[in-house]
């Protein structure tokens, strides 16, 4: 058994800024022609992590702190593998499970049940597999009759309900959590803690973002404080929160 | 290689979605899958109709001329326009799991193999109730034509996708590029026609041309088709297959935030 862990050497990561100007041929062409007139104003790449270097070893239990796009979902997505980075290593050991934006993916004209098929077939899951775990995943969602109607019959509530069976169904060396406790009616809500309670104690690795200081003291053990891409602390979940309300205390005054 | 394992791993994914594809396409229409085999046939009947009366040429055969062009070259043209659009349209999926890329162009080829499949039933009937004499071991000589036309549309729709991530507009441009290439190929127009015009050169070193033939020489002359046929085309898959793996190792990874 190889032992899981996540491992960082100063990592960067940088959006193009090509993302964020018009993309066309006709834009293209139409550059070609005036490159000689004054350049508008230019976009800046932006750089969402800077030089992050830290270990997460098996067993760990992490929260991630930072004000909005101070880096923590880049995180997150790098550690999953979605985004490329710009320099630096990045070393993953481990199958990873990443529950991210739970209502993307739906095909709204296929049932609820057709759904949990294909969802399991994009998570890598064989159609065998996702048998194995359709009964216990409907009875999870606890939808009654609608799991057999189309997603587009579906309140918002109840689409999280399914998305959120289906993706904890299967667990995973590493976890990653953006933000995904937080929806559902107070009924549901008890079962998902539980329920993610459970695969936090199946998993390795848990690496959770929030802004609920709350639910990160009771999950997690250590901390990292991510402020404008770097990560400015790193220690017991306690100090990473007082370390947290500090930055963000001066910011809000600045 | 490992590309190739990695989507041979995610099949059970790409295979649903080139299901789902048929299914939400043949869903809104009366006749289904039928209409994927109706339509190239009412088509043709037209064509053949009108072209065989201007160019005064023998309609049983004229028509199945028409039919095979019509088919093949309408499975590469949506391939390669619906593949330029395939990542923009899977952002959801790339999103959130990382499946190889190629995968999602895999599955609007696939689909559209299917279609073809379909269409060319359609094709087999027709030559086999007006042209009978042509039955015999030279048509087994057609049907490595839907292996080679996935390997030429497969990595074409790849690479077209690569830029149209990053060229919203690719897909108006390509709609131009296609009908210039359907001008200056024997598609619908008799191979002899560009000859007799002294353009046969639009004839020998046009892959087109090589393609169409692995179907033709079979069903319309019942011959064997040329070696050459078969390697102009493998020759093509090739080459892109080779430029989509160029493009994809070093844009693949950045395709993430032009979503």
């Amino acid at each position: 058994m190889n032992r899981s862990y996540i491992r960082l050497e100063a990592v960067d990561l940088l959006y193009s800024s090509m993302a964020y100007k018009e993309r066309s041929l006709k834009a293209l062409l139409a550059n070609m022609l005036n490159r000689r007139g004054a350049r508008a104003s230019v976009i800046h790449d932006v750089h969402a992590l800077k030089h992050v270097s830290l270990e997460i070893r098996e067993g760990e239990r992490v929260g991630l702190l930072g004000h909005n796009g101070a880096g923590k979902s880049t995180f997150l997505k790098t550690v999953a593998g979605l985004y490329p980075i710009s320099s630096g290593k990045v070393t993953v050991e481990g199958t990873v499970r990443a529950l991210f934006d739970l209502s993307l993916g739906f095909e709204p004209d296929a049932t609820g049940r057709e759904n949990i098929l294909y969802r399991g077939l994009l998570l890598g899951l064989s159609p065998k597999a996702i048998r194995a775990l359709e009964e216990e995943i409907v009875a999870f969602a606890d939808l009654g009759e609608f799991i057999d109607y189309p997603i587009k019959t579906y309140s918002a509530g109840m689409m999280v309900r399914l998305a959120f069976a289906i993706s904890t169904a299967v667990g995973g060396d590493i976890l990653l959590l953006d933000e995904v406790i937080g929806a559902g009616d107070a009924k549901f809500m008890e079962r998902a803690k539980k329920r993610i309670k459970s695969l936090i104690e199946n998993s390795k690795i848990l690496v959770l973002a929030s802004h609920d200081f709350a639910a990160l003291e009771s999950i997690c053990e250590r901390g990292l404080v991510f402020h404008h891409g770097e990560v400015v602390h790193d220690g017991s979940i306690q100090s990473a929160i007082q370390v947290f309300r500090k930055i963000n205390g001066l910011s809000e005054l600045i | 290689m490992t590309y190739l394992t990695e989507v041979w791993a995610a099949r059970y994914f790409w295979v649903h979605l080139a299901l789902s594809d048929l299914r939400s396409r043949w869903r809104r229409s009366f006749f289904g899958a039928l209409w994927s085999m109706l339509q190239p046939l009412f088509m043709t009947l037209m064509l053949a109709f009108v072209l065989g009366r201007v160019f005064k040429l023998n309609v049983l055969h004229y028509a199945p001329y028409i039919l095979s062009g019509m088919i093949v070259w309408e499975y590469v043209v949506s391939t390669a326009i619906n593949g330029a659009l395939a990542f923009v349209q899977a952002d959801a999926y790339i999103k959130q799991c990382r499946h190889p890329l190629a995968i999602y162009t895999l599955r609007t080829a696939l689909a559209n193999l299917i279609v073809l499949l379909l269409a060319s039933v359609t094709l087999l009937l027709w030559v086999l109730v007006t042209l009978p004499g042509n039955f015999g071991w030279a048509w087994l000589g057609a049907l490595p034509v839907f292996p080679l036309l996935l390997a030429v549309a497969w990595p074409l729709a790849t690479l077209l996708a690569y830029i149209g991530v990053r060229f919203r507009d690719l897909q108006h441009a390509l709609g131009l590029v296609f009908q210039a290439l359907w001008f200056v190929s024997p598609i619908y127009f008799e191979a002899r026609f560009f000859r007799e015009g002294g353009l046969g050169v639009l004839v020998d070193y046009n892959p087109v041309y090589h393609l169409l033939e692995i179907v033709r020489a079979p069903l319309l002359n019942g011959t064997w088709p040329a070696l050459t046929n078969y390697a102009v085309v493998a020759g093509c898959a090739l080459v892109l297959g080779l430029l989509a793996w160029l493009v994809g190792r070093r844009a693949e990874s950045k395709v993430i935030f032009y979503l």
